[in-house]
């Protein structure tokens, strides 16, 4: 009996946590000036809109580009330093660690302010690189986290064979630890390209002239309830959901192969 | 292996340079800036927020929803948890995933779609009264109904989660025990369960307290004027005011909170590994 009342009230909790997603797929689909559901004839008028209008397709430029940039180097200095805090043996270690993973939970409002004013002095608002570099900052954790808890799962008994058979320490990590890294390193990949693509408070600060796609959605929505933005919301869930499912598959299948393999510690 | 220090020094330098130059060195800026004026050191911005009327009611504000959310996602997650506890293995992932599908949709979107749904010719509103229960279209955009609505969507399957890793933690055969002792099954989850499991709710709580403090796109895009938080008042100090000073004390203030929220946390999740197994496992 009570299962049953459970599973009911699951049922509608979940309804209230997906109800954006099935709202949004048919108001994006209208054919009218104006946002209404249901549609009275459905059309693809404002995807098309998004593909046509120049300012939509600058911004998801800008956002790409410094999607892209970002992940690419919070993943580089990301691993690096996972594999120091995994390997090596300092006091430091849990204060960096923290360091490290910080960016992730204090208030996005406090560091928007803090980058805001550092940049206005040295001259950096509205500078693509300083913006990618902020990025970067932010997608890091993410990194450090699922690599250097992958690395930790690493059986390091393989790399220690390739060491003996003579191999470099740098070329048996390349050969041993590092395909076993390569699905935790894609999968952080895609949340740090997310965590860039999405951000919008601290871009809103130092991001000046300049406008990412969810700047440009904002924007939007301070002037007027337009049908483009359902459109592009239901074109970026698409996106990110396949980005991160692919991920999602890579990681798991990566953890299954290894399992067997593995030698517990002792 | 063990690497040398050197080694370890170049492998770190790059994101501790990173983090030092964009985090550490703007946000002991921001903490400067509350006591130091450039020149010396001034009480004054501390003191003006504490005289301002504005200032004293966001934060208390932002305190209280902050509270409120957190209590509600608590009170509506654990029983959702505890439904999925109940699954096999195979239908928890997959109650998981069904959870966490909202958390892929980038939280700007989320809330947008609220306008959509809760404004006053939304589609909550027609169906309400295509329905003939009310007359007038109810004000519920730009209310703290709607803040209070988004948020807890937002936030909500992060406390099932670590509600659910809570209850999993407890012990199956201490339930077991209670049963076969004469517990109903009620009993059981009241007296054995809900006990052990309470304090890793509890950590779940707080984060999702500490994430309630900074929330700016919700409060913004659903609240009125008299629902804005401490992250709008910090944005409207800083562009419309102008004065930075007053947004890095509040910010200040947010981020004291938040640093005392999370000694609470590891406080609780220290305690915990012991106290979910009743320190009988093991």
């Amino acid at each position: 009996m009570t299962r049953i009342v459970l599973a009911i009230y699951f049922a509608i909790v979940t309804g209230f946590l997906l109800l954006p997603l099935i709202f949004l797929v048919p108001i994006s689909l209208t054919d009218s000036q104006f946002l209404e559901f249901p549609p009275k004839s459905l059309s693809l008028r404002w995807y098309r809109e998004f593909f046509t209008d120049q300012s939509w397709l600058d911004a998801t430029l800008v956002s790409l580009k410094i999607g892209i940039g970002a992940t690419i180097l919070s993943l580089l200095l990301g691993t690096l330093a996972s594999i120091a805090l995994v390997r090596a043996d300092f006091r430091a270690k849990g204060v960096l660690t923290a360091l490290f993973i910080a960016p992730l939970i204090i208030p996005s409002v406090v560091l928007a302010l803090a980058l805001y004013i550092i940049f206005l002095r040295w001259r950096l608002v509205s500078n693509i690189y300083a913006l990618t570099l902020a990025h970067a900052l932010i997608a890091m954790p993410y990194v450090v986290m699922i690599v250097s808890g992958s690395l930790r799962r690493f059986d390091m008994t393989i790399e220690r064979a390739a060491r003996i058979l003579g191999a470099s320490p740098v070329r048996a990590f390349v050969h041993t630890a590092l395909p076993f890294l390569t699905p935790a390193m894609f999968a952080s990949s895609i949340l740090a390209f997310f965590a860039s693509f999405d951000e919008l408070i601290i871009t809103l600060f130092i991001s000046g002239g300049l406008q990412t796609l969810p700047v440009r959605i904002w924007n939007d929505l301070s002037l007027k309830l337009d049908p483009t933005v359902p459109a592009v919301a239901v074109m970026l869930t698409l996106v990110s959901i396949v980005g991160m499912s692919i991920g999602e598959v890579i990681r798991r299948r990566n953890e299954l192969r290894y399992q067997t393999h593995s030698v517990p510690e002792a | 292996m063990r690497i040398r220090w050197t080694k370890t020094l170049l492998l770190l330098a790059p994101a501790t340079a990173l983090a030092a130059i964009l985090f550490v060195y703007p946000v002991f800026g921001v903490l400067t800036l509350t006591v130091h004026d450039g020149t010396s050191f001034t009480a004054e911005p501390v003191r003006q927020i504490y005289a301002s009327q504005l200032a004293i009611i966001v934060l208390q504000r932002t305190f209280v929803t902050a509270a409120t959310v957190t209590l509600i996602c608590l009170v509506m997650g654990y029983p959702m948890a505890y439904f999925m506890a109940g699954l096999t293995p195979r239908r928890r992932v997959m109650a998981t995933y069904l959870i966490l599908l909202p958390f892929w949709i980038s939280i700007l979107i989320r809330t947008y779609t609220w306008i959509i749904l809760l404004g006053r010719e939304g589609i909550l509103n027609k169906t309400l009264s295509s329905l003939g229960l009310t007359g007038e279209p109810i004000q519920l955009l730009y209310t703290p109904v709607a803040v209070h609505v988004g948020m807890v969507q937002i936030l909500l399957p992060i406390v099932v989660l670590t509600c659910l890793t809570s209850i999993l933690d407890v012990e199956r055969d201490l339930v077991k025990a209670a049963r076969s002792l004469g517990a109903t099954p009620r009993q059981a989850f009241w007296k054995v369960v809900f006990p052990l499991s309470v304090s890793g709710a509890a950590t779940g709580g707080i984060i999702c307290f500490i994430l309630c403090l900074g929330f700016y796109v919700t409060p913004t895009l659903l609240g009125g004027r008299t629902s804005i938080l401490i992250a709008n008042l910090i944005d409207l100090q800083v562009h419309k005011t102008l004065k930075w000073d007053l947004a890095a004390v509040m910010a200040s203030a947010l981020l004291l909170a938040t640093f005392a929220c999370l000694l609470i946390y590891w406080g609780l999740t220290r305690k915990r590994s012991e106290f979910a197994t009743g320190g009988l496992a093991r």
